[in-house]
């Protein structure tokens, strides 16, 4: 196998915790509120559907194909040419979400804080440190997500503690005004970041814990609702009405956070927690695309991959697109339907086909 | 200016196959074409992102393939 290095269920979770979370408190509650409005908290666990669905999805693919990737098990259920073919379609996606993410980082990194670095610099350096976490193998991806995880949330659940005071519950009443609809369209963003749970499929295969990989998969999907459920809630009762005038909301709530001229100008703590998140998330989305590639190519090794990589991931970063308001348009418009076509619609197409087919091979077998 | 940056993508192209050469098995043939060929894609791209900055991205195709659900999602 071409991946030596075993990880336990409880590290995949982490690792997949860390790659949504990171971003998702900065960008969710803002797109959440433009369609949602005072129900912005019930979006979260409309979109957790998404996430619950693909995890049974991938799971039950796995226990067809237990030591597979996706890239690998779906030329067995399509045949291998059109199997290639899908599966060239997987990594040019998850070339372009890589590339997206890191300009994601870039530009609001560039914008924030670094005026007169040029993006490039900024993608090329995360994404330098990413490769060389990828090189040093899984294990060592898992090892830093466990050093990184455990501080984020504490950082997290120190932000929320701090402005439980300021918050105001008069600010969510009344709930559901104009109906469930509002925030079921507020859950499409977050749907689509609840679909990443999808490159489990490229882990399952590497745990030393299978059984346990569906408990923790689930049971990660509702740290992340939560999450998220209270991030919402936070800003919501922070900001009520102003909400949808912020660009990240949260960010500027802990931006509002101030006690006794000490723990002031706690954005900069947030912008640790993202740091640290997209360098994850890197690292994962990076170490996905190489390994799939070098399972699609058949190659023993993926580790001479990686550098080459490096190289096209900046470069995507920098093509995708051309400045940052059609990026984001694009994200909360195109990104969940592209998204949802990729994790949920192709993987349940490719389980039908699989499952009639083992129905046909036993009925075959036995006439 | 442009024919400097290509020269620095050249430089990085070159760097990236001197450092990976030596580590792959003599025998490992397509490993080798791999990073060839993924190597002088990244150099294209870049050469061709040099010239042609405007050069619409994926995430336009994206945008167009998914145009008609998207303009539903949005209003």
């Amino acid at each position: 196998m071409i991946e030596k290095g075993r990880i336990s269920a409880l590290q995949m979770s982490l690792l997949i915790y860390a790659n949504i979370v990171s971003s998702a408190i900065l960008t969710v509650p803002g797109i959440t509120y433009k369609y949602a409005g005072r129900d912005m908290w019930l979006s979260p666990i409309w979109g957790s559907l998404s996430g619950f669905f693909v995890v049974f999805i991938v799971y039950q693919l796995n226990k067809l194909y237990p030591m597979e990737t996706l890239i690998q098990y779906i030329q067995h259920i399509l045949g291998q040419i059109p199997g290639k073919i899908v599966g060239f379609f997987y990594l040019f996606f998850y070339l372009y979400a890589g590339g997206t993410a890191l300009r994601q980082y870039g530009d609001f990194l560039v914008g924030a804080f670094f005026n007169r670095t040029p993006i490039l610099i900024v993608i090329a350096s995360l994404a330098l440190a990413s490769t060389f976490a990828v090189r040093a193998g899984l294990e060592v991806l898992a090892r830093l997500s466990d050093m990184f995880v455990p501080l984020m949330i504490l950082l997290w659940i120190m932000i929320v503690l701090l402005l439980i005071p300021e918050l105001d519950v008069k600010n969510m009443f009344p709930i559901m005004e104009n109906g469930i609809k509002p925030s079921i369209m507020g859950a499409v963003s977050p749907a689509a970041w609840y679909t990443i749970f999808f490159h489990i499929s490229t882990l399952f295969p590497f745990l030393i814990d299978r059984k346990q990989g569906m408990k923790w998969s689930m049971f990660t999907v509702l740290a992340v609702l939560v999450t998220l459920l209270i991030t919402n809630l936070a800003t919501l009762l922070l900001f009520g009405g102003i909400t949808g005038s912020f660009v990240f909301p949260f960010m500027s709530a802990a931006r509002y956070i101030s006690y006794a001229d000490f723990f002031e100008n706690l954005e900069s703590v947030i912008m640790a927690i993202w740091i640290g998140g997209t360098f994850i998330k890197m690292g994962l989305y990076n170490y996905v695309l190489v390994l799939n590639t070098a399972q699609w190519l058949n190659l023993s090794d993926y580790k001479p991959l990686v550098l080459p990589f490096w190289m096209l991931l900046t470069l995507v970063g920098i093509w995708t697109a051309p400045n940052l308001p059609e990026l984001a348009h694009s994200l909360s418009v195109t990104g969940p339907i592209i998204s949802h076509t990729y994790f949920i619609v192709i993987p349940v197409i490719l389980l039908l086909i699989a499952v009639l087919r083992n129905r046909m091979r036993q009925k075959a077998g036995k006439p | 200016m442009k024919w400097a940056a290509v020269l620095g993508i050249t430089v990085m192209v070159a760097f990236i196959i001197l450092y990976e050469w030596p580590k792959i098995n003599p025998k490992q043939k397509k490993e080798k074409a791999a990073v060839i060929g993924l190597t002088v894609m990244g150099w294209l791209l870049g050469v061709l992102l040099v010239f042609f900055p405007e050069l619409p991205g994926p995430t336009k195709l994206f945008d167009t393939i998914v145009e008609p659900l998207g303009k539903w999602l949005e209003k």
